[in-house]
């Protein structure tokens, strides 16, 4: 088993040093609408935090803003909803993995559920086969969910299917949680505004979209690319011709506009993951996204 | 003889080879298919591709792709068709038929200058038969004290109707005393106490003949005037018998005024008819033109050989069809180069 959370520990300690950890901390705290009233304890302010919670007098002693922990009201539930069709078996960029990068943002989403003492489920599936692992609020769980989605991605898979996918959440999940959509679709078809539509009104909905390699480039020129849906090879020579590489980034272009206002309209908050690097700093503005969304 | 090659059919040295190379190519291109539908190994997925193959561009750049495709994959099989014809060795299989008659004749003519004339009768008959002969080799030797060979035995008709031109040149027009005579003659006599000995000649003339290991009809014309000056080596009787020997036909030839000496002629007739070939004394029936005519019907011993075969290799057709394909290949690969280098060259200047 591929320790996927290590992986992702490691990278939010890069980041800590950065001083984004502590921010994700603060940004996901505020993702939830009722906390609790029972006094916990204080931490050092971060960026994100809500400035409702800050103790003032506490911050005047101690000459630092320190905010005032409550315990949760309740355990919330952090539902990774991941579409694991062949598609999310292909590259999201000349070096990274879409499979990788979906594990990865999950991962992250779900590290800090768990931080949280909240809980982490599992919703994943394609075309044929849908299937959802109940919430636990622990990182050996989570490091499991994570080995699912990484397992239940390959080339030679099913179809992917967000509209089933979410059609099956509807379905089968009562509790309201935090669903996490991790999918790599490039449009939303109406059944899947439907959907979505119908789901907002349950759960607090995060979209998280994963970008594809464009075969148009000629960083990949001396690469073999094989379209992981169609099976067949995609020609070397296109990887030369300008036009078409203008062409093709006018239509991924404008079907990302297009999607992202759709999931506006929805009132769903919606960030590309374009790769590890920027992943984090993705989840983080999703979060904020959110919150101003919430504030609103 | 018959000279020319009688072309058959074209026909395949390996014809086997064909469905085997027919069959490799297909089993190629089979395999070739198979593979091109099974993803590579080591590739990279893309996923979403689809939405590559609605641009505009992307239609245009397959329909080029389609039309050099469809050129490549034609001038490859082309090439590949011409290479299979080639490999095929095509052939032409010629026949010659070697019915040759194997007849060697020698013209053997006493150059001393009482025969001038009639020597220059003989070769101008001699002269008339030669186009018609085939297969035949003729000699001309000429003698006086010694003998010589003007040319060997030959079947170079053209080189013989020159030669014999010249030497009934040199002996008709000039006469005895012209330069063209003793210029012709110099060197048949040594010395000048032997002359006109027609022994000698006969006997030089009889081993001049070659090839004695092959069953041919040798024949010599002899003509002489049988007035021999001073003493020889060979008597006419045993040069006679000499040739009886070695079977060669002597043909004799008496100059007319051969007449007035009976013995000399008696001696040259015995001699002659010894051998089985004919004698006539010229101005007695006219001209030389019987004897000539009995050598033309001297039987031709012909040789039971078999008929010469050759076999030539046509590679013009497979080159042809190999070239052409090889040329289609070259040029739909430069165009293919030059809309890529255009390509490359655009992309360079953004």
């Amino acid at each position: 088993m591929t320790a996927h959370l290590t992986r992702i520990k490691s990278r939010l300690s890069v980041h800590a040093h950065r001083k984004v950890r502590g921010l994700l901390d603060g940004e996901y705290a505020a993702i939830h609408v009722g906390r609790g009233i029972d006094f916990n304890d204080l931490r050092e302010y971060v960026r994100g935090d809500d400035v409702k919670d800050i103790d003032w007098k506490a911050s005047a002693r101690s000459r630092q803003l320190l905010i005032k922990r409550y315990v949760a009201e309740r355990k919330h539930t952090v539902l990774l909803c991941v579409s694991t069709g062949r598609s999310m078996a292909a590259m999201n960029d000349a070096a990274v993995s879409k499979r990788d990068l979906a594990v990865f943002v999950s991962g992250v989403m779900g590290y800090l559920a768990v931080q949280h003492g909240d809980l982490v489920g599992l919703a994943h599936g394609d075309a044929t086969r849908q299937s959802a692992r109940p919430p636990e609020g622990n990182e050996l769980h989570l490091e499991r969910l994570l080995g699912i989605v990484h397992d239940a991605i390959a080339p030679d898979g099913p179809p992917s299917d967000l509209t089933a996918l979410l059609r099956y959440v509807a379905r089968t999940v009562r509790r309201r949680t935090i669903l996490v959509v991790v999918s790599d679709e490039t449009t939303l078809p109406e059944a899947s505004v439907d959907i979505l539509r119908r789901l907002t009104a349950q759960h607090e909905v995060l979209f998280l979209t994963i970008g594809d390699l464009d075969p148009t480039l000629p960083a990949v020129a001396d690469r073999r690319l094989v379209d992981v849906d169609a099976g067949a090879e995609v020609p070397g020579w296109l990887r030369h011709d300008r036009e078409l590489r203008d062409q093709y980034a006018a239509l991924v272009t404008s079907q990302e506009q297009q999607l992202r206002r759709r999931l506006e309209q929805l009132g769903v908050v919606h960030e590309r993951v374009r790769d590890t690097e920027s992943a984090i700093s993705a989840v983080y503005r999703l979060l904020e996204r959110h919150r101003h969304a919430r504030r609103r | 003889m018959d000279l020319t090659w009688n072309g058959g059919g074209s026909e395949f040295r390996w014809p086997w080879m064909l469905p085997l190379l027919v069959v490799l190519v297909v089993g190629l291109l089979v395999w070739w298919a198979r593979t091109r539908g099974r993803p590579p190994a080591g590739a990279a997925y893309v996923a979403h591709a689809d939405r590559l193959r609605s641009l505009p561009r992307y239609q245009t750049l397959v329909r080029r792709r389609v039309i050099i495709g469809t050129c490549l994959t034609l001038a490859a099989l082309l090439t590949c068709a011409g290479a299979i014809v080639l490999s095929g060795r095509v052939q032409e299989r010629q026949t010659m038929q070697q019915d040759d008659r194997t007849r060697d004749i020698m013209l053997c003519l006493d150059a001393s200058g009482s025969m001038a004339e009639v020597d220059a009768e003989v070769l101008r008959e001699f002269r008339t038969i030669v186009d018609g002969l085939q297969g035949e080799r003729v000699g001309l030797t000429i003698f006086s004290g010694v003998a010589i060979t003007v040319f060997p035995l030959t079947d170079d008709y053209d080189f013989v109707v020159e030669q014999l031109t010249e030497a009934e040149a040199a002996f008709g027009t000039g006469g005895v005393y012209s330069d063209a005579y003793a210029l012709y003659t110099a060197g048949t006599v040594v010395d000048w106490s032997v002359q006109s000995q027609l022994g000698d000649g006969l006997a030089s003339c009889v081993q001049r003949f070659d090839r004695k290991d092959e069953e041919r009809s040798r024949a010599i014309v002899l003509a002489s005037d049988n007035e021999p000056i001073g003493e020889g080596i060979f008597d006419v009787a045993g040069a006679a018998q000499f040739a009886a020997d070695e079977d060669v036909i002597v043909h004799g030839i008496a100059a007319p005024l051969t007449a007035d000496r009976p013995s000399a002629l008696q001696l040259f007739d015995d001699a002659v008819t010894g051998t089985g070939g004919t004698f006539a004394l010229l101005g007695q029936d006219g001209s030389a033109a019987a004897v000539i005519a009995a050598i033309g019907n001297l039987e031709a011993r012909k040789i039971d050989r078999p008929p010469l075969v050759q076999v030539l290799d046509r590679p013009t057709l497979g080159t042809v069809i190999t070239g052409i394909g090889l040329g289609g290949l070259v040029a739909v690969w430069i165009a293919e180069g030059a809309i890529a280098l255009r390509g490359r060259r655009r992309e360079d200047t953004p």
